[in-house]
């Protein structure tokens, strides 16, 4: 029967968008969460006005940045869910050097399925989506623009994302259906010939998941730089006042700019090379090389597109909690636009042990170390803004902090990689694995989570949990050393990346590495329960200006914002307290 | 987009005359959009997965991807609409429209990287190993190509002229000039129809004739989408035109799209430098 698969297929992505829209409709009325931020009260209740529809249509339709925020920062929860369900898969199978936990599911071919969706995931359906999540809320009030320069554009830009990611994953899921289309194997990275070749027709399905989500992010960057440039209030914020996230995402945004349409073109080629018999990444035509020039020169771009705007945050939420301006604020602008800058002139480091001409090689070895100063200056800036200052360790603040030091790690293995003779050695070790993880968990993930307990009470309305705050941080500090230095020291071994089996003499490293990433799982489910049971029955936020920052006269923007809403509920009526009672009284 | 100002403490609501009605927040839209989309890549999906193997037929994604573009057009009408069309007059322009300019000129630069990565490859191929043989047997510089190229500067001419009529007034000069840029641009895609036609069926020389096929096919192609969708983009101008739409001080759009246009029409010169006559002339040295 060769109808059934194809009804399969369509029913079961009409079928999971019934239940998820169901199952919204239920939560609507089983939770009345209600951010402050989404317009507050009286919307459901008709104050005179009703700026948005009630239930699941509110969700559906909203055109505010506020609530977008929101939904992007949950997008970005549920895809951290399963790229760390996976990079846990893979690490259980790597405690021991043969195949084993993996073998009775797909042995190899399934390690590096999950290898490919970990890393695609964790770059672009997580960290990527929740910076703009941070950025959709508070960009707008940070810079007292009324909404996004292009509302309606940035609601097509976020429910792209959930759409696409259904495609990306989709090799995973209609398996369990009985529709084998074969997950693709091709790690991030998607060199050719690997990729143009691979049998099966999953790596097409997610690769054009992967072409669309580019265009998500596009427009969003788009819009972000139109709303800072074009949007801002320019009597209240003047470029000289503009506030130091909001400068990492307008770099961030013209880093996107020329970075993903490149990668957009490039995996279009790769389709048409796959289905439509063109030679773009053939021996004869581009081959093998003009891939990694074109991936890389988006490659290199996307690091910095992913680190830049946590650097920002932590920027902003560190001075807070230091009590103190931070140090140099004009030459950190500098150094995210000379890191903006020189980000597109480094690409070839990732090419080092490719072959080419020495000539070359050499100077792109001096920019890239070029653009660890830049890096270095703001390290330092943080550390003078620590000096001398009233710290008051906080969960945000507490992030920051091990931010500074897994970016030390991450930063200086990274200028070493950086050194020809150094990388020739090092590529395609774990040593390369340990070092962009210091940095994309230690440094990014650390921002984001700093970020997410700072800007909590505004998002909800809620404080967070302290103490499990407080776990959250200890066991990911320790976790991600332990896995992340238990990496570097595989590295030095000579442990090849990317394999799913390896020499018994690496056992030791790797199971310390597997036991520091339980270690950061518990810390994860500590976050993600913490983060999930406060917004719903957490305490309510009793001022506006929960972290004090009237007193170091750091009371920004967003917070004033925060503060004149409040003012607004209370004066629209006592709705907060009735619910709160029944909140109480359902503890 | 965000045009309508309507203070609501204080607070700027974007949406006011929108679907569903009654709100200031709220449009279905986006979503309709999105929903377009994704119907579209999984009818790709669909379409890759038919060719593949024998799980569905692959005409079944076809007519998924054809139906997906349906939705994703109405999506984008609706949203324009709504956004722009409905009230023209009542509605200020919010911030001179500075907003709109700006994201016009931000996504020509993403179309600047897209073409800058064909453009990769077709240097890459013809610095490498570089044979006449890649080229069709009768040339590739024929008369159509003189003729597009006549007609797309001249466009460029003519939406020029048109918007120096709107600014001095004159409404039915300007929407005289749009009709004659929309029609060259309709026969630019004629012509282009016309000479893939005769690449293909008289010459045998298509998508997968080797590496300068997928380079020509690649970047004409890219090219000829941009072509299709700034006539689209014309022919809104020109209905609206039509229903009086715009005068001297409130035409963000119409200066836009003529940006847009021209854009195309440079890149489509810079094509024709490299890829058709670049690609003929010095083939029989190569410096490298
Ligand atoms: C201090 C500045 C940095 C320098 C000099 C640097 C240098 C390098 C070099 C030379 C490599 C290639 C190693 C190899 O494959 O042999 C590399 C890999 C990598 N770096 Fe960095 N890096 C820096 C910062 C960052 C940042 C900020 C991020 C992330 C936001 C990052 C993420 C990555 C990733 C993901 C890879 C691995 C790519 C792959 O899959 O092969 N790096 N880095
Ligand atoms: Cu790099």
């Amino acid at each position: 029967m060769a109808v059934s698969p194809e009804l399969v297929f369509s029913v079961l992505m009409g079928l999971l968008l019934l239940v998820v829209a169901g199952w919204l409709t239920r939560l609507e009325d089983w939770q009345a969460y209600t951010p402050v931020g989404g317009g507050g009260y009286g919307e459901s209740t008709g104050h005179g006005h009703e700026e948005k529809p009630a239930g699941l249509t509110r969700w559906l339709t909203t055109v505010d940045h506020k609530d977008l925020g929101i939904l992007y920062s949950l997008f970005g929860i549920v895809a951290f869910a399963w790229g760390g369900i996976t990079a846990m898969l893979m690490r259980v199978e790597l405690t021991t050097p043969g195949m084993d936990f993996l073998a009775s599911f797909g042995g190899v071919g399934l390690y590096n399925a999950l290898l490919t969706t970990h890393g695609i995931t964790m770059l672009f359906l997580f960290a990527a989506p929740l910076i703009f999540g941070f950025a959709n809320y508070m960009v707008p009030l940070l810079v007292d623009a009324d909404d996004m320069a292009f509302p309606r554009i940035n609601a097509i830009a976020f429910w792209i994302l959930p759409f696409a990611t259904i495609l990306m994953w989709a090799g995973f899921f209609l398996p369990l259906v009985g529709i084998d289309i074969q997950a693709a194997k091709t790690s991030w990275t998607l060199y050719t010939p690997l990729s143009s070749t691979m049998q099966g027709t999953g790596v097409d399905v997610f690769l054009l998941g992967f072409h669309l989500s580019g265009f998500s992010t596009t427009m969003g960057a788009i819009n972000f730089i139109a709303t800072i440039v074009a949007e801002r209030d320019s009597v209240n914020v003047p470029w000289s006042k503009l506030d130091i996230f909001s400068w990492t995402i307008l770099t961030q945004g013209g880093l996107i700019l020329f970075a993903f349409p490149i990668l957009t073109a490039a995996v279009t080629m790769l389709l048409l090379d796959r289905n439509f018999g063109t030679m773009f990444f053939a021996g004869e035509g581009g081959g093998a090389m003009l891939w990694q020039h074109l991936f890389w020169f988006f490659g290199h771009p996307e690091v910095y597109i992913l680190v830049l705007p946590p650097m920002g945050l932590v920027s902003l939420i560190l001075p807070k909690f230091a009590g103190r301006k931070l140090f140099g604020f004009k030459f950190i602008v500098y150094s995210t636009l000379a890191i903006g800058i020189l980000s597109f002139g480094v690409w070839a480091h990732h090419m080092f042990t490719t072959g080419m001409n020495p000539r070359l090689t050499a100077s792109f070895m001096a920019i890239s170390l070029a653009i660890g100063i830049p890096s270095a200056v703001k390290v330092f800036n943080w550390i003078t803004t620590l000096w001398n200052g009233k710290l008051r360790m906080t969960a945000p603040m507490l992030f920051s902090v091990g931010f500074v030091q897994n970016f030390i790690i991450g930063g200086v293995t990274g200028v070493f990689l950086a050194a020809v003779p150094f990388d020739l050695v090092m590529q395609d070790t774990y040593y390369v694995v340990g070092h962009f993880h210091f940095i994309v968990f230690g440094a990014i993930g650390f921002a984001l989570f700093a970020a997410m307990y700072y800007w909590f009470p505004i998002m909800t309305g809620r404080m967070y949990d302290r103490r499990l705050a407080l776990w959250h941080f200890w066991l990911s500090i320790i976790g991600g050393n332990v896995t992340f230095i238990a990496m570097l020291i595989l590295g030095y071994g000579g442990m090849p990346r990317r394999y799913a089996t390896y020499l018994p003499k690496f056992m030791t490293w790797h199971a310390v590495a597997t036991v520091g990433a339980f270690i950061m799982t518990f810390g994860v489910v500590a976050f993600v329960w913490n983060i999930w049971q406060s917004a719903l029955y957490g305490k309510r936020v009793d001022s506006g200006d929960p972290w004090n920052l009237k007193q170091s006269d750091q009371f920004s923007n967003e917070w004033k914002w925060y503060e004149g809403k409040r003012q607004t509920m209370l004066a629209d009526g006592g709705e907060e307290d009735a619910d709160d009672a029944e909140r109480n009284a359902a503890d | 987009m965000a045009t309508e100002e309507s203070e609501d403490h204080g607070h700027f609501l974007p949406a006011v005359r929108d679907w569903p009605r009654g709100y200031g927040e709220a449009s279905w839209w986006p979503f309709v959009t999105a929903i377009g989309l994704l119907v579209v890549y999984t009818g790709a999906s669909l379409y890759v997965i038919g060719r593949g193997t024998d799980l569905v037929s692959s005409s079944v994604g076809l007519g998924a991807f054809v139906a997906g573009w349906a939705v994703t057009i109405l999506g984008m009408f609706g949203w324009i609409y709504q956004a722009f069309v409905v009230d023209f007059w009542d509605r200020g322009s919010h911030n001179g429209g500075a907003s709109l300019r700006l994201g016009m000129l931000l996504f020509l630069g993403t179309d600047i990287a897209t073409f800058g990565a064909g453009f990769a490859y077709y240097f890459f191929i013809r610095t490498g190993g570089w044979h006449t043989e890649y080229l069709p047997e009768s040339g590739i510089l024929t008369s159509v190509l003189v003729i597009n190229t006549v007609l797309l500067v001249f466009s460029s001419f003519t939406i020029h002229w048109a918007e120096g009529h709107l600014q001095k007034g004159n409404h039915q000069r300007f929407v005289q000039g749009l009709l004659v840029t929309l029609l060259c641009g309709i026969v630019f895609i004629g012509g282009q129809i016309y000479e893939y036609y005769e690449f293909i069926v008289h010459e045998g020389f298509t998508l997968t004739s080797g590496v300068f096929a997928s380079g020509f096919f690649g970047l004409t192609g890219i090219h000829g989408i941009h072509v299709s969708f700034g006539a689209l983009l014309l022919a809104i101008l020109l209905v609206r035109g039509l229903r009086g739409h715009y005068d001297a001080d409130r035409h963000v759009s119409v200066t836009t799209v003529s940006w847009y246009w021209h854009f195309v029409d440079a890149i489509w010169l810079f094509l024709v430098a490299v890829v058709y006559i670049g690609s003929v002339f010095g083939t029989e040295f190569s410096p490298f």
